[in-house]
């Protein structure tokens, strides 16, 4: 099929293109120099056309997603999505069920999504949920730092076998990234404790914080994986925490080689400062300091957006603190010899103290980190808010108007103490098309996606908003409602939403890194695995590999590693 | 006033969702507009005129338009959804979710009445001549929010769960309960004349539950208190004497329970912690 | 012959994926590290088999069961579509599909046996983990209204009581505690067994609660348990460094259901205030965990998914199949790799033996002699592949390990027949 899509304002920052009036065309789901003049024409022209939006950290998928939605039956009630002759049926509003999650994407222009967070013995599972996902691409992190099996190797110093590890299991499991969470802390919390710095020991592995995230960060250069470690960090949701995240990041400065080697996620709730939730203040205006100074780093907002949440991260002593917090319905769920998970229901509400300083933390980063390419927009779905609230992101991005309209009715001491009033910066639609889809292509990797030159993958949003007349600073409802539905979305150059309305359905690609490794080792990697897996584990090392005909639509990417 | 009479047409097999059978729906309408209102058949959707008879003319308010159904309405579900003013009347006995989300008017059952009478109920009145169903004024799973305000009479005997998470209102219940009368309930006010099975105010954070018949036991996160003479219902005094506990201490709850000591005599040991 | 190895076995919900089996002229001849039940089963699959599909007692081709079957589905207002707890997530995603598409109520076993656990973690959460959990650091164990010697024979050498884990090397290094109304076998090999009263467990863990968090018990027994007996056990209970609670239908089933667990759920929370403390429901059938998850990710809700006005909608008690069957409200069946005639009460199957029932299922049961449409499967897990949940929700592979009955398909395979022609017929 080709397309033609004619006139549209095009924003493609990878091709520095900023908003210049041109054609796209589309064949065979790819984007070509020209199509034939049988193409169908979509006629752009007054509209916004932007490279399809790409999530970096969104929880869409597996067991934590999943125990969310059986945990949560009111959050579906009254978000129902009943079938079409196109469309699946789903419910939902902050842990929507999987072919609404989709769909949801689709008509926001997302067409790839990065599911942050999978336990290796449960990724069969996340992948059977990916495959249930339909529309967009989509992929895993595999959540590492507290495996057994990389502590045993990393404590007794054996980079170069915990790397051939990790190679392994991203392709047994079919991940994308080393996902990283409250490193040691997780592990302690086997036995309801935690770490509170870096440099604490987690017994019995002999093993600090700090050694888990270097060791990982080094891994991730050996093996020359497409995105660089994506870390949650420790002390996450605590008073004073952004100390540590600093620290972290600065625990790998001395690693990097000019490029960004280390991911911060969901910074927004680890960039407190005070010392407890009275003397509670923003940390953004440390951490943006920190960030502008260091091109190693690439963080994520986390961005709160008022109303339903529902927590869910891999850090269990987190949730664990949140459910005392807040005495709401807790799930705990840890995985053996790997990890944990926790969820608790929560609400973001504009009059509470440590809400609305957490709201104001979020776009403090966004306007004070000058770098663009480095800050990602994100609520970390569903835990500030569920991805589907990211146009009234966009629009406090946009807008000193809308921030200050919510500011107005903030928690007064809040606003108070916080230097947003003071600052004037303001997105334009270039710096947004960088932080949703230009930046989070280029963090994982992902050639083919994030811009429209010729080559790339034809996943394209359109959206109906004239950028050259609306004045997005003033008239940011308008932003705010065209970016809710996309006019068009295409994906793989297929036409699936007009209008705002789902017209096609799919199954995206679920795509996957499968490092190089000599045989050889390979080989001596998998013997002690065996060994360690009969201890460690309750199922068989050949049961927990997950085999690529278990993947609806599998791409997997070679990646040529130095071990 | 405007009457308006609904009679099914056949005996219902499948469940019949009839949202639509509110005075604030029905008033100011035509017989044929209110045939064309809305409902479900199982899997399909229908109309009110496909499944009743549909005679009479309602109000020209919801106020002014009273609702008389006839005839066995069993496994119609929703009836009274939403509504804020009016009557209606249910001649046989009624499915579930009767009066969901009701703010407002009054709705009396002459038979009985399934599960979850005002779920989510904001108020108004729901009477019931016969017997009730399990969780009368309890919110859908997962919830937290049940009934607000409003009160619940039933006359005959109800199920288990009776003001499932309550946050106002009153219910009474002439008969028995079944377990858990009051569970989670957080303000309002229970009374049961009848016996209970059991279980009292289980994870009540507050309001009041009284019971005039027999219970077998007191939950052990309940502190006995002192025998009090009566008990207060919407400014009526009920004569006791009661027992009376405070509870559920395992929620860190304040909810007041009353006891007849009369009819509770297995409970005297209760008197030792009254010096 | 052939031998195949880590075998997972399709028999209960532990899952054992350590199997090895010899497979001689395409049958299982010989099991290895199978329990009772697992060395039973596999070897007798082949019992009471049924091999060609009916309709109306009459055999009948595939293409006609098939066509029947969409018959009664397209035509039905109020359908119900239940069992799924034997058989792959994959069948299960397939009859998700169709239960939408004809607007049915698609219900699981768990509505029988554990749905309270679900209805009452959805009041009040639960802390929970994998097996390996508890193998390796807990060392209280309490098994509460749930026998695994009997029903999971190999649950506690593998995975609890008996296993061998990094922290805790064995029986004699855990504390095992058993609760129940009777004296099970399970029982006999406890340190400490408390005699609950029969639906008292509310009750016993509410004075537990209580007595943890240091209040004071004024009732001299509860649940016939001394008041001291009650307090020492709480002590015990905070004490250990890592306990675990087991329970099973003796909770889930006895007076209060959903609030039992909720109960368990909030002690263990308390508990978690003073050491670490987790929870799990014994899950009988194989894959009845599975059934619940794929039901959540697709549909939002676990079991009981009322898809009549085009979209989920979930109130057990309401959209509950025992209890609907019990009203008698719905006008026709499908019930795959279940025995509902077996295990129902009275008043349902009357209800269910008045509607055309189309029953999937490898086995001549009690539910396929009153049923209008039989079409026969293979088993999964052994003749044919697919995912399974495991009771603590790590999903696993089953493996295909000999070929099916001549013209015999999967399950997934029949129904994705049955949902190609209702597509066709309905849109
Ligand atoms: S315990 Fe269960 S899964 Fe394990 S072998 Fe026995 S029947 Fe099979
Ligand atoms: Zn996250």
């Amino acid at each position: 099929m080709e397309i033609l899509i004619k006139n549209g304002y095009v924003y493609d920052p990878i091709n520095k293109i900023d908003g210049e009036k041109m054609d796209i065309a589309v064949k065979d789901g790819k984007i070509v120099e020209s199509v034939g003049s049988n193409a169908k024409v979509i006629d752009a022209s007054n509209m916004l056309v932007m490279p399809g939006g790409v999530d970096i950290h969104s929880h869409i998928a597996g067991s934590k997603v999943n125990s969310g939605r059986i945990l949560r039956p009111e959050d579906h009630y009254k978000d129902v999505e009943p079938r079409t002759t196109v469309t699946r049926s789903g419910v939902g509003y902050t842990v929507p069920s999987s072919y609404t999650i989709g769909y949801r994407y689709a008509k926001l222009g997302y067409t790839t999504v990065i599911e942050a967070a999978s336990p290796p013995l449960k990724t069969r599972h996340t992948h059977e949920e990916l495959n249930d996902i339909p529309l967009i691409d989509k992929t895993c992190y595999l959540v590492l730092d507290n495996n057994w099996i990389v502590l045993d190797y990393l404590s007794q110093g054996e980079i170069d076998k915990c790397a051939a590890f990790i190679a392994w299991i991203l392709k047994a499991l079919k991940g994308y990234a080393i996902k990283i969470v409250n490193p040691g802390g997780v592990e302690l919390w086997g036995w309801g404790r935690n770490v509170e710095s870096l440099d604490d020991q987690v017994p019995p592995f002999n093993i600090t914080p700090r050694e888990i995230v270097r060791g990982l960060c080094k891994i991730n250069k050996i093996l020359n994986l497409p995105h660089t470690i994506h870390l949650h960090t420790n002390n996450l949701g605590k008073p004073g925490n952004y100390r540590t995240t600093i620290e972290t990041m600065d625990a790998v400065k001395d690693l990097a080689d000019g490029k960004p080697n280390i991911h911060v996620t969901h910074v927004q709730f680890c960039g407190y400062g005070g010392d407890t939730w009275i003397t509670l203040r923003s940390g953004a205006p440390e951490i943006a300091k920190y960030v502008n100074n260091h091109p190693h780093v690439t963080i994520d907002l986390g961005q709160v957006v008022f109303g339903e949440a529902t927590t869910m991260t891999g850090d269990g002593p987190f949730q664990f603190i949140l459910q005392s917090l807040t005495g709401n319905k807790w799930k705990n769920a840890d995985v053996e010899a790997e990890g944990s998970a926790g969820i608790v229901p929560y609400k973001f509400k504009r009059k509470n103290f440590v809400n609305a300083i957490q709201w104001t933390i979020g776009l403090e980063l966004a306007l004070l980190i000058k770098d663009p390419w480095r800050v990602f927009l994100t609520t970390d779905h569903p835990n500030a808010g569920p991805f589907t609230e990211y146009p009234r992101v966009i629009a406090w991005l946009m807008s000193t108007k809308a921030r200050e309209k919510t500011m107005e009715r903030i928690n007064k001491r809040a606003k108070k103490r916080s230097v947003l009033p003071s600052v004037d910066r303001e997105y334009t639609f270039y710096e947004i098309a960088i932080i949703t889809r230009a930046a989070t292509a280029k963090a994982l990797n992902l050639t083919n996606k994030g811009h429209l030159g010729v080559g790339a993958d034809a996943d394209i949003a359109i959206y109906n908003i004239n950028p050259m007349e609306v004045n997005p600073s003033k008239e940011y409802k308008k932003v705010r409602k065209a970016l809710r539905r996309a006019a068009y979305t295409i994906k793989g150059g297929e036409i699936i939403v007009k209008d705002g309305e789902i017209v096609k359905s799919f199954v995206g690609e679920t795509f996957w890194v499968k490092p190089t490794m000599p045989e050889e080792l390979e080989k001596e990697i998998l013997r002690e695995v065996a060994e360690k897996f009969k201890e460690y584990y309750t199922v068989s090392l050949e049961n927990y590999i997950i085999g690529e005909h278990e993947l609806a639509r599998s791409r997997s990417i070679t990646v040529n590693t130095s071990l | 006033m405007g009457e308006i009479i609904l009679k099914p047409k056949v005996a219902f097999k499948v469940p019949i969702i009839a949202e639509t059978i509110t005075p604030d729906n029905f008033a100011g309408k035509s017989i044929k507009e209110i045939e064309d209102l809305e409902a479900w058949e199982g899997n399909r959707k229908t109309t009110l005129g496909e499944l009743f008879e549909i005679t009479g003319a309602p109000g020209e308010t919801p106020k002014d338009t009273k609702i008389i159904i006839e005839g066995d309405v069993k496994k119609v579900k929703k009836i009274g959804c939403k509504m804020t003013d009016g009557e209606i009347i249910i001649k046989g006995s009624v499915g579930m979710y009767l009066g969901e989300e009701m703010k407002g008017g009054k709705i009396t059952v002459e038979g009985d009445a399934d599960s979850w009478i005002g779920t989510r109920m904001k108020g108004g009145q729901i009477e019931v001549k016969g017997n009730a169903g399990d969780y009368i004024g309890a919110p859908y799973r997962g919830d937290t929010k049940g009934m607000k305000k409003g009160t619940i009479i039933i006359h005959g005997n109800a199920g288990n769960e009776v003001g499932c998470w309550m946050r106002g209102g009153t219910i009474i219940v002439k008969g028995n309960t079944g377990l858990f009368p009051g569970i989670h309930m957080k303000k309002g006010t229970i009374l049961i004349e009848g016996d209970c099975a059991g279980r009292c105010g289980a994870m009540m954070k507050g309001g009041k539950i009284a019971v005039l018949g027999y219970v077998p036991s007191i939950l052990p996160s309940f502190t006995f208190e002192e025998i009090k003479k009566s008990f207060k219902i919407k400014g009526e005094k009920i004569k006791g004497p009661f027992y009376v506990f405070t509870g559920d201490l395992n929620e860190n709850g304040a909810g007041r329970l009353h006891v007849s000591v009369e009819k509770n005599k297995h409970l005297q040991f209760y008197e030792k912690f009254l010096e | 012959m052939k031998t195949i190895s880590n075998v997972v076995c399709p028999f209960c919900g532990s899952l054992c994926d350590d199997i090895e089996v010899d497979v001689e002229n395409g049958q299982v001849t010989k099991v290895r590290r199978g329990c009772a039940i697992s060395i039973a089963k596999f070897t007798k699959y082949g019992e009471e088999r049924i091999y060609k599909p009916r309709i109306d007692g009459k055999e009948a081709s595939l293409e006609e069961a098939i066509d029947k079957a969409v018959e009664i589905l397209a035509n039905a207002k109020y359908p119900i579509l239940y069992g799924w707890s034997c058989t792959s997530t994959e069948a299960i995603n397939v009859g998700i599909e169709i239960a939408e598409l004809i607007g049915g109520v698609m219900d699981n076993t768990a509505s029988v046996c554990h749905g309270p656990t679900i209805i009452g973690e959805q009041d009040a959460g639960i802390s929970t983990c994998t097996l390996g959990q508890v193998k390796h650091r807990a060392d209280l164990i309490i098994y509460w209204g749930c026998n695994p010697a009997h029903a999971h024979p190999r649950h506690m050498a593998r995975y609890s009581a008996a296993s061998k884990g990094k922290f805790v090397k064995g029986r004699n290094e855990r504390k095992v505690i058993v609760v129940d109304v009777r004296k099970t076998r399970t029982a006999k090999a406890a340190d400490i067994f408390i005699q609950v009263e029969p639906n008292s467990d509310y009750e016993l863990l509410t004075a537990l609660r209580w007595a943890v968090k240091n209040g004071e018990l004024e009732q001299p027994k509860i649940a016939g348990i001394p008041a001291e007996k009650i307090e020492e056990i709480a002590d015990m209970l905070i004490s250990c460094r890592f306990g675990a609670l087991f329970f099973g239908l003796g909770l889930t089933m006895s007076a209060g259901k959903a609030r039992n667990i909720e109960a368990a759920v909030s002690l263990v929370r308390e508990l978690n205030n003073y050491t670490k403390f987790v929870m799990m429901p014994m899950r009988g059938h194989f894959n009845v965990t599975g059934a619940n998850e794929v039901m959540a990710w697709i549909t939002g809700y676990p079991f009981a998914v009322d898809f009549s006005r085009g979209y989920p909608f979930y109130n057990p008690g309401d959209t509950t199949v025992v209890d609907i069957l019990t009203r008698g409200d719905c006008d026709a069946a499908l019930i795959v790799a279940s025995d509902p005639v077996s295990g129902f009460p009275t008043e349902a199957v009357r209800n269910l033996a008045k509607i055309p029932v189309i029953t999937i299922d490898p086995h001549e049961t009690p539910t396929t002699m009153i049923s209008k449409v039989v079409i026969p499967t293979a088993l999964v897990g052994i003749e044919a592949e697919g995912s399974a949940y495991r009771m603590d929700a790590v999903p696993l592979r089953l493996k295909k390990l000999v070929d099916p009955p001549p013209n015999i398909l999967s399950d997934e395979e029949v129904l994705k027949m049955i949902l190609k022609k209702l597509k066709e017929r309905v849109g």
